[in-house]
């Protein structure tokens, strides 16, 4: 009787131990991918948070052209003046709570963070010098966001002129216009004043024609490449490093402490929880 | 009297089951409560991270904001209960029940957040884990290992119940005898 209980035992007791080793590892496989123990970003600091895209461009331009161009799309640069560097942030730098946050211009998810999220954000939060905002460009390289680069391009050099947040707001708000024909102009001029608009063309046709660097950036996306392609690129290795798997990625980071990433659309009021939990410690 | 084995071989392994979900929801707790930074313990970091959790929830989109909330501040501190209540083994039936139907609800909103597109983290174990198909194959797993220690814990308990009217029966303690 004991030799049939222990032979009757074995087979399916091995099974769901092996079942359960399974489970076990693979649920502490997750856990230790990632966690609180992240490795150390370049933007915890907050002197790299303060760093100007102006003195690492250089350098980004020669990551970027060294991480992504092909023998074949490479050019020889033209010599420039140095620009100034897009600044497409949001609010004080000395608040309390920095909210970084990696989307794409023609991301329906990005947009609805951007309107439903980050705009009540921007009116309650940073207005009152609690959190600022800082934009990374993170355009994917997929059929549907044919104009996200283009769109991330006008945001940039809308930062070198200080009309970061107009355009910014209009690429979100008329995302679904644009995103049908590529006619991003049309809603950037709407978006500032006609004098500021042609100190905007200025600088995309510096950029972007009389200058138009290295081919750093996806060429159907533009008819060429274009200088301001080394600001994109530079957030995107930023990205890479969260790393930002879809879009919009937000990395909140406040005394010192960068908490772990998170992906998708969050409402306000969920979101401002989290924030008033961080100030309150 | 010959002892039933159909009942005894669960034993080993109804055990092995109940520890491992018991493992695992605890760890789910805790990843769910522990301070997401090198911050110590202390009830504002287990509030930032229940709110940090809440994030999460609400990225599903499936609750109102009420109910987001509610899950967020309710699920690990269930989780950490179900868990002692599973390593106890005390009514097994009953946790393996209410371990089955949790997970089962957890396997279908993945399912249908990831068949969505969603992009993004479940906290299940906390922050930083993606919502993909390994999630869904590791819910699974842990949803069949539910469905086992529940089958496994009615089938004992069924068992017991037979031995016992089979002992009473033999009994010469018996009313007629």
């Amino acid at each position: 009787m004991i030799q049939r209980m222990r032979s009757s035992r074995g087979p399916s007791g091995l099974v769901v131990v092996t079942v359960a080793i399974l489970i076990g590892g693979i649920a502490l496989r997750g856990t230790n991918r990632k966690g609180s123990r992240l490795p150390a970003s370049p933007l915890m600091t907050g002197s790299v948070l303060a760093q100007s895209p102006a003195t690492s461009a250089p350098a980004a331009a020669k990551t970027a052209s060294s991480a992504s161009a092909t023998p074949k799309q490479t050019r020889a640069r033209t010599s420039t003046e140095p620009a100034p560097p897009p600044v497409k942030v949001v609010g004080s730098k000395n608040a309390p709570i920095t909210f970084e946050v990696f989307s794409d211009y023609q991301c329906p998810s990005c947009r609805n963070l951007y309107e439903q999220t980050l705009r009540p954000m921007m009116n309650d939060y940073v207005a009152a010098g609690k959190v600022y905002i800082v934009h990374r460009d993170f355009p994917l390289p997929i059929a549907a966001h044919t104009h996200a680069y283009e769109a991330a391009r006008w945001a940039n050099a809308a930062a070198r002129i200080g009309k970061f947040e107009e355009v910014d707001a209009t690429l979100y708000d008329n995302q679904s216009a644009w995103s049908a024909d590529g006619n991003i102009e049309k809603f950037v001029a709407g978006s500032m004043g006609n004098a500021d608009f042609k100190r905007l063309e200025k600088v995309m046709a510096g950029a972007c024609m009389n200058d138009p660097g290295p081919v750093v950036g996806p060429v159907r996306f533009g008819n060429q490449g274009c200088a301001l392609d080394a600001y994109i690129e530079q957030d995107k290795n930023l990205g890479r490093q969260v790393p930002v798997q879809a879009t919009p990625t937000f990395v909140i980071y406040y005394k010192g402490q960068k908490y772990p990433a998170a992906s998708g659309f969050i409402t306000w009021p969920v979101l401002k929880q989290f924030l008033d939990s961080l100030l309150s410690q | 009297m010959t002892e039933n084995s159909s009942g005894g071989r669960w034993r080993i392994p109804l055990l092995v089951g109940r520890l491992a979900l018991a493992a695992i929801f605890l760890f789910a707790a805790y990843a769910k409560l522990k301070p997401q930074t090198d911050v110590p313990w202390s009830i504002a970091s287990i509030r930032t991270s229940l709110s940090m959790f809440a994030m999460q929830v609400d990225s599903f989109q499936l609750l109102p904001e009420t109910a987001v909330n509610a899950v967020a501040h309710l699920l690990p501190p269930f989780e950490l209960l179900l868990g002692i209540w599973l390593l106890s083994g005390i009514a097994l039936r009953y946790s393996a029940l209410v371990t089955t139907i949790l997970l089962g609800g957890f396997f279908a909103v993945v399912v249908r957040s990831y068949m969505a597109g969603l992009e993004i983290n479940c906290g299940c174990f906390g922050p930083g884990q993606k919502l993909g198909p390994w999630k869904i194959v590791e819910d699974g797993l842990m949803l069949a290992v539910a469905i086992a220690v529940t089958i496994g814990a009615f089938v004992i308990h069924r068992h017991r119940g037979e031995r016992a009217v089979s002992v009473e029966s033999v009994s010469p303690q018996s009313a007629d005898s």
